[in-house]
C-alpha cells in the first residue's frame, strides 16, 4: 500500500501540474476539450489523493511503524477512532487532507461551472491547479507522509499527543481546513476575472457560496478549537489570542469583510477593487494561517508538529500577493466604480466602515502574531505581545463594529434622512440606554468596556428584532396568512438578508457569553487534605478523596470533590491526570454547567500529595455564561445555513440575465 | 499487498488517470471552439446588470417603505430616480439589440 500512496502522491502532482497547464491552453486558444481535460484532471487527482489517504489510514490502523507518521503519532494502544484521526496530526498527513480537500473542492468548482462561465473557467482551473501543483509538491516532495523512519524499525509508536485525543480533535482541524482551503475558489474566481477582464459581477455571484462554505467552516472550526481547548488544556478559558486560533481568525475577519462588501458591488457597482483586494487577503491570510500552524516558528498550545514546509508556504504567500497585485494593478481601468458614495449616512457608507474596521482588526492580530517573529529576526529577542494588546485592538474596533451590526441593517441605501434615522433608530437607541442604566445599577459597571458592550448588544438585538417584527407584518400586510407563514415567507424570499441577520444574533449572543465569562469570572486555588473543603462564590468543595480507574490506554487518577450550595448536593467533580502507557501525561478538567444561565463550576487537579495522604492542590473557577459562547455556535451555523439555502427565485434571475442575453457566447 | 500486486495497481492507476484526462480528445463528442465576448456582448452584460441592480434597489426600497426605514418622501424622490435609471438602461439595452 505504502508503494501505491506514493505512486498516487506522485501522480497528484503531475495531474495537478497538467491541469494548471491545460487550463492556460485553453484560456489563451479557447478549446473547450483542452478545458474538459483540465478539469477531469481534478477529477482524477482527487481520487489519486484519496488513494494516498487510505494508503495512510492503512499503515496507521495497522501499525506499520516503518513509516515516520505511524511511529510518530500513534501506538498500539490507541484507540482506532484517535488512530484515524491522527491522520492529521501530523504535518506530512495533515499536508495530505489539505489536499484532499482542495482537489475535492476545485473538481467541485469546475463542475458546477461547467455550462457558466465559460470565459472564466479555463483560468480558474489554471489558478487552482498551480495552488493544488504547490501543494502536492510539498506532499510528494517535502513533507511526504510516506517517509520512512531513521534507522531500525521501533516495535511500538510514541504515542498520540494527549490532548490530540479528544473528540474534538477528530472534527476541529478538519473543519479548520474545510475552511482555508475553500478560500482558494473565490480566490482563483477573481484571479480568473482579472486575467479575462471579466470584472463584472458574475464571478462574485459565482464565489459568494463558497466564501460563505469556507466562513462557515473556519467560524465553526474557531469554536470546536475553542471549546476543544475549554474541556482539554485545562486553564480555565477558551481563547488566548493564541497565535493558530489567530491564524483561523484573520482569514475569518477578511472573509466576513468580503460578504459585507460583495453586497455593495452588486447593488451598487462599487469596492469593485476592494473586494479584488479583499478575496485575496483572505487567501493569502489562509495560507500564511497554515504556515503559523505548521511552521514551527511561534509557541502555540495548538500547534504540535514542527516542518521543513514553512520556507515555502512563506514563499508561496509572497507570490500569491505579487501576482495578484500585478493583476490587479494591471486591471485598474476596468475596476472603476459605476457610483460614488453619495453620504456617509447610508448603508454602503455603514458597510464600508464595518470593511475598514474588520480589516484593521484582521491587521492588529497580523501585527501581533508576526512581531514576536520579526522582534527575532531583527533583535535575536522573542518578544511576547499578550492578551492586552489584543484586548485592546478588540475593544478599539469590535464595538464600533458591534455597533454597525445593528446601524446597518437599519439604514437606507444612498442616504437617510434625519427624519427617517430619528424614527428608525428611537426604539433600539432609548432600548440601549435603558438597558445600560439597569446594568449599571446591578452592579455591571465596574467594566466600562463590559458594559458598553452589553448596552450594544441590546440596540443589536432590538434592531434586529425590529427587522423581523416589521418585515413580518409586512409581508402579512401583503400577502396575508398567519404571522408564522409571513415570518417563513419573509426569510425565504430575502435568505441572505436574514441569514445575515440571524448570524449578527449569534454575535450578540457570542459577546455576551464573552463578556460576562470573561469580566465577572471568578477563579481560586487551594491545598484540601481529604474531608477538606473551599467555597466559592456560593458553591462548597470537599475532597472526597483520590481514586484511580484503568482508560482503554491510560490510568486515570482524580479526586472526587463533592459540590453543594446553600446545603444542597450538586453532585460531585473529577479532575484528573491520565497516565498513558506511553508515558505521557494529560490534564483532564471536570466541568459542572447548570442551565440556563449557563454558568460552569470548572475544576482543574494541579497535584496529588505523593505521601499517599489524598491530599490534592485543585483550581477552581466560576465562569458565567459560557453556555452562551457554545450557544452563539449553533445560531451562527444556523444563519450561515440560512443564507447558503439556494433561492430558485434567484437563481431564475441569474439564468435569465447571464443565459438569456448571453447564450451564445456562453457568458 | 505483495510488491508486485502494489506496482500492477499503481500502473493501473496511473493508467486510469491518462485515461481520464485523454478522454475529451477521443471521445466521440465534439465541440466548437468558445466564442470570446464581443465589446457589445460585455456592454450587455454591463447593462443587464445595473437593470437588474436597479429593479433590485427599487424592491428594497418599497421593503425600507413597508418596514419604516424610509419616509413617504423620501421614498417617492429615490422611486423615481431608480425608475429613471431602469428606464435609460433599458433603452440602451434596446439600442444594443
Amino acid at each position: 500500500m505504502t508503494t501505491l500512496g506514493r505512486v498516487a502522491l506522485y501522480l497528484v502532482f503531475a495531474l495537478t501540474v497538467y491541469a494548471a497547464v491545460a487550463g492556460v491552453l485553453a484560456g489563451r486558444r479557447g478549446d473547450r476539450r483542452l478545458m474538459r481535460s483540465s478539469r477531469n484532471a481534478f477529477i482524477a487527482a482527487l481520487g489519486a489523493t484519496l488513494v494516498a489517504v487510505v494508503a495512510v489510514e492503512y499503515a496507521l490502523v495497522t501499525h506499520d511503524f516503518s513509516l515516520a507518521v505511524v511511529a510518530e503519532h500513534t501506538s498500539r494502544q490507541l484507540p482506532t477512532g484517535y488512530t484515524l484521526s491522527s491522520l492529521w496530526a501530523s504535518e506530512a498527513g495533515s499536508l495530505l487532507l489539505w489536499l484532499a480537500v482542495l482537489t475535492g473542492a476545485s473538481a467541485l468548482a469546475l463542475r458546477q461551472n461547467r455550462n457558466r462561465n465559460r470565459e472564466l473557467m479555463p483560468w480558474v482551473a489554471a489558478v487552482l491547479g498551480g495552488i493544488a501543483a504547490f501543494f502536492s509538491g510539498l506532499a510528494a516532495f517535502v513533507s511526504s507522509p510516506f517517509a520512512h523512519v531513521a534507522g531500525a524499525v521501533p516495535v511500538d509508536g510514541a504515542g498520540l499527543d494527549p490532548s490530540l485525543q479528544n473528540p474534538y480533535m477528530v472534527a476541529h482541524p478538519p473543519m479548520l481546513y474545510l475552511g482555508y482551503v475553500t478560500m482558494s475558489v473565490p480566490f482563483a474566481f477573481a484571479m480568473a476575472a482579472l486575467i479575462t477582464g471579466r470584472t463584472d459581477a458574475r464571478w462574485l455571484v459565482s464565489v459568494r457560496r463558497w466564501t460563505l462554505v469556507s466562513w462557515a467552516a473556519l467560524g465553526t472550526g474557531m469554536l470546536l478549537g475553542a471549546h476543544w481547548a475549554y474541556v482539554e488544556i485545562g486553564w480555565g478559558g477558551y481563547w488566548a489570542w493564541d497565535p493558530v486560533e489567530n491564524a483561523a481568525l484573520m482569514p475569518w475577519l477578511a472573509a466576513t469583510a468580503f460578504l459585507h462588501s460583495v453586497i455593495v458591488q452588486e447593488k451598487k457597482g462599487m469596492l469593485k477593487v476592494w473586494n479584488m483586494v479583499l478575496v485575496s487577503a483572505a487567501f493569502s491570510l489562509a495560507v500564511f494561517g497554515d504556515f503559523l500552524t505548521r511552521s514551527g516558528v511561534v509557541q502555540s498550545v495548538h500547534s504540535f508538529v514542527q516542518s521543513p514546509v514553512g520556507p515555502y508556504l512563506l514563499a508561496f504567500v509572497a507570490a500569491v500577493l505579487a501576482f495578484a497585485t500585478a493583476l490587479i494593478i494591471w486591471r485598474l481601468p476596468l475596476l472603476r466604480a459605476d457610483h460614488r458614495l453619495e453620504s456617509v449616512i447610508s448603508r454602503e457608507a455603514t458597510f464600508l466602515f464595518n470593511n475598514l474596521l474588520l480589516l484593521a482588526l484582521a491587521f492588529a492580530v497580523l501585527w501581533g502574531v508576526i512581531f514576536p517573529i520579526l522582534s527575532e529576526a531583527v533583535r535575536g529577542v522573542r518578544s511576547t505581545v499578550s492578551t492586552p494588546y489584543y484586548d485592546f485592538f478588540l475593544v478599539i474596533f469590535g464595538l464600533p463594529l458591534l455597533a454597525l451590526a445593528g446601524i446597518g441593517p437599519l439604514i437606507a441605501w444612498r442616504r437617510a434622512s434625519p427624519d427617517s434615522l430619528i424614527r428608525t433608530f428611537r426604539w433600539p437607541v432609548v432600548s440601549a440606554l435603558s438597558g445600560a442604566a439597569l446594568l449599571w445599577l446591578l452592579g455591571l459597571g465596574s467594566s466600562t468596556a463590559g458594559l458598553t458592550a452589553l448596552s450594544l448588544c441590546i440596540f443589536v438585538t432590538v434592531t434586529v428584532g425590529l427587522e423581523f417584527a416589521r418585515g413580518t407584518a409586512a409581508r402579512r400586510a401583503l400577502a396575508g396568512g398567519s404571522v408564522p407563514r409571513a415570518l417563513l415567507d419573509l426569510v425565504s424570499r430575502n435568505r441572505r438578508r436574514y441569514g445575515g441577520y440571524v448570524v449578527h444574533l449569534a454575535i450578540v449572543i457570542l459577546v455576551v457569553g464573552v463578556t460576562a465569562s470573561s469580566a465577572y469570572s471568578t477563579a481560586d486555588s487551594a491545598h484540601l487534605a481529604v474531608g477538606q473543603s473551599m467555597h466559592i462564590d456560593g458553591y462548597t468543595l470537599k475532597n472526597a478523596g483520590v481514586f484511580q480507574r484503568p482508560g482503554p490506554n491510560y490510568t486515570f487518577e482524580y479526586v472526587r470533590l463533592a459540590v453543594s450550595r446553600g446545603g444542597t448536593s450538586h453532585g460531585v467533580l473529577e479532575p484528573g491526570q491520565r497516565v498513558y502507557d506511553t508515558g505521557q501525561v494529560g490534564n483532564e478538567v471536570d466541568i459542572r454547567s447548570s442551565l440556563p444561565s449557563g454558568t460552569d463550576l470548572y475544576s482543574i487537579l494541579q497535584g496529588v500529595d505523593r505521601d499517599s495522604s489524598g491530599g490534592v492542590s485543585v483550581k477552581v473557577l466560576v465562569n458565567p455564561a459560557v453556555g452562551l459562547v457554545w450557544l452563539a455556535g449553533v445560531v451562527f451555523l444556523l444563519g450561515a445555513l440560512i443564507t447558503l439555502w439556494p433561492d430558485p427565485r434567484e437563481a431564475r434571475q441569474l439564468a435569465r440575465r447571464y443565459g438569456e442575453l448571453l447564450a451564445r457566447s456562453g457568458a | 499487498m505483495t510488491a508486485a500486486a502494489a506496482v500492477a495497481a499503481a500502473a493501473a492507476l496511473v493508467m486510469l488517470a491518462v485515461l481520464i484526462i485523454a478522454w475529451p480528445f477521443v471521445s466521440p463528442e465534439r465541440e466548437g471552439p468558445e466564442q470570446r465576448l464581443s465589446d457589445d456582448d460585455r456592454r450587455r452584460l454591463a447593462l443587464a446588470e445595473a437593470r437588474d441592480a436597479a429593479y433590485a434597489s427599487l424592491r428594497d426600497l418599497e421593503h425600507d417603505l413597508r418596514t419604516g426605514k424610509v419616509t413617504e418622501a423620501d421614498y417617492q424622490a429615490e422611486r423615481d430616480r431608480l425608475r429613471a435609471e431602469a428606464a435609460r438602461v433599458l433603452r440602451e439595452l434596446d439600442q444594443l439589440r
